[in-house]
């Protein structure tokens, strides 16, 4: 029990983001598996339009990203911004706000998404009434942690932070300029941008919502909870410098990857596929340091399962840091895009990586801001290779069938028309998503252990009255 | 004219404002990108750079008003 901390830090919203987190983990991949399912079992969409593909996509994308990754991100930068700095949240009050209007604003994805009120911009599918919510609670969000920053107690800011801090001013800008409409009604908008110049902004904003939200913002994560799990101070701060900085500089230039082989200018779409490979060195960097801070104690890995997540995240960023600007080069580009390779590239970065380290900071805060041990530790065992191994069926299912979708759509008989007709190709695919839905189906199995551990460790804490003894334990000064 | 120098070719008299923002900022950010790996990496700085690695190993130091140094 850290009675010390309890009373210093603002532990409660820390608790309240960290069980909502999971909560939406199972929720929006949930929905995915069901999604998954609908494209291999098609009569699952019971010709209701509200369970159709193309309305729970959305739902599931926004919950995975925006109310798991968003929950995962806030509880992490607040719990580790006040530990790093030694201070309390600037303000108690800024946090509920937060917390409240965070989840409000997943509320209303909940119901507008699949009624089909959207703007039709991928990762950017809220109206633009929600949009101005989002824009009010990450503001609030990101002023709440600079202003802890700035009445800290350590004279240097840990590195952690800058990647957090980072991921704020980013997505506000990216926010804010790719959700710029001209609203027509309560809940319909048209886009302020037209054309090309609409796809550019869409994939600035998509791509770097990878960058800094699922990546820069995760990448927070790992630098404070991997030495902290591990009991061992970051291999290399001189890296995580230059990650950083590389990856600020470097990210923005990128989204143009999408867009080969369109209208847009063909030197913008190299200039994303160079960029987009000269990031692979500050990637691997990170990914390197992170592993390397488990150096002269490997052994940790064969009883500590938290940690295990923690390192399985990493190599999964390695693999699809490089798997990425690969696809980016036009000559695969041209095999690649608009199939499941795509998919299954995201997925090994959803999954592996930001669900993983995510996961793993999890674990670590449970039991430090309730006081108590984790329920069952055969669960989170469980947990790991019910995530690990679904993930990878996942993925790989993906590679197989977006390489022969690739390969199906562009073969070509002696007369020059297509072998295949596009339904042969979905045809031949069914295998690989059923075996997909499966790869989902094991692990949301994993997310569910993860709920009912997580939600017996918050019972076990009420009955032990473990939170309440910490609140009110005489410390020193 | 080989085809190298034809790939590099450019038409600086077309190069609009836009451009040369454009080339600008991507010109200067290289040069940051050279400064920052240069001041990362000089041997003189390790120390400096490196004793933050401690930062969440020493959080009970700062917890006890030890201030980390500052």
């Amino acid at each position: 029990m850290d009675a010390v901390a309890e009373q210093k830090y603002n532990y409660a919203v820390v608790r309240w983001f960290t069980v909502m987190a999971v909560v939406y983990l199972v929720v929006g991949t949930l929905a995915g598996t069901y999604i998954a399912s609908e494209l291999a079992w098609p009569f699952l969409n019971f010709d209701i339009p509200y369970l159709t593909f193309g309305r729970l996509r959305p739902l599931h994308t926004n919950a995975v990203i925006f109310a798991f990754g968003g929950c995962a991100l806030m509880a992490t930068s607040y719990y580790s911004v006040q530990r790093t700095c030694g201070v309390r949240l600037w303000s108690d009050k800024l946090g509920w706000f937060v917390f409240w209007g965070w989840n409000l604003v997943i509320v209303a994805a909940v119901i507008t998404l699949p009624l089909g009120i959207t703007q039709a911009k991928e990762y950017a599918e809220l109206e633009w009434p929600i949009d101005l919510l989002i824009a009010v609670v990450w503001l609030a969000y990101t002023f709440n942690f600079i202003m802890t920053l700035a009445t800290r107690k350590s004279s240097h800011i840990y590195v952690s932070n800058w990647f957090f801090l980072g991921m704020m001013v980013m997505i506000t800008y990216l926010h804010v300029v790719n959700s710029m409409a001209i609203p027509v009604s309560l809940f319909k908008s048209y886009s302020l941008f037209a054309g090309v110049q609409d796809a550019m902004i869409q994939w600035w904003w998509g791509h770097n919502a990878v960058g800094f939200y699922l990546t820069a913002g995760f990448l927070g994560i790992m630098y404070y909870f991997v030495p902290k799990q591990a009991g061992r101070p970051v291999y290399s701060y001189r890296l995580s410098v230059i990650h950083f900085w590389a990856l600020m500089f470097g990210y923005v230039w990128l989204g143009a990857h999408h867009l080969q082989y369109t209208a847009l200018p063909d030197w913008t779409g190299s200039l994303g596929a160079a960029v987009s490979i000269a990031m692979i060195i500050p990637s691997w960097g990170g990914a390197v340091n992170g592993m390397m801070t488990l150096s002269g104690a490997w052994d940790k890995l064969r009883t500590d399962y938290v940690l295990r997540f923690l390192i399985v995240s990493l190599a999964f960023y390695a693999m699809s840091t490089f798997e990425g600007p690969i696809m980016s080069i036009k000559t695969v580009n041209a095999l690649s895009h608009y199939t499941d390779w795509t998919v299954g590239h995201v997925h090994s970065g959803a999954l592996g990586w930001v669900a993983m380290v995510a996961i793993g900071a999890i674990y670590h805060m449970m039991t430090r801001t309730f006081h108590t041990e984790m329920w069952s530790t055969k669960l989170i065992n469980a947990h790991f290779w019910t995530a690990t191994i679904g993930t990878v069926v996942y993925v790989v299912a993906m590679w197989v069938s977006g390489i022969m979708q690739g390969l199906m759509w562009r073969a070509y008989d002696e007369y020059g028309t297509l072998a295949y007709t596009f339904a042969e190709s979905v045809e031949a695919m069914h295998p690989y998503y059923a075996m997909r839905a499966i790869g989902g189906m094991i692990f949301v199995t994993g997310a569910v252990l993860m709920l009912i551990n997580v939600l017996m460790t918050v019972r076990k804490a009420a009955s032990e009255g473990s939170i309440r003894a910490a609140s009110t334990a005489a410390v020193s000064a | 004219m080989n085809s190298l120098a034809e790939y590099f070719h450019t038409d600086w008299e077309a190069m609009t404002t836009n451009d040369w923002v454009g080339l600008v900022m991507t010109v200067v950010t290289f040069l940051l990108m050279v400064g920052l790996y240069f001041y990362a990496l000089r041997p003189k700085n390790r120390d400096r750079l490196e004793k933050n690695r401690f930062i969440p190993m020493d959080e009970d130091r700062i917890d006890s008003g030890d201030k980390n140094g500052g």
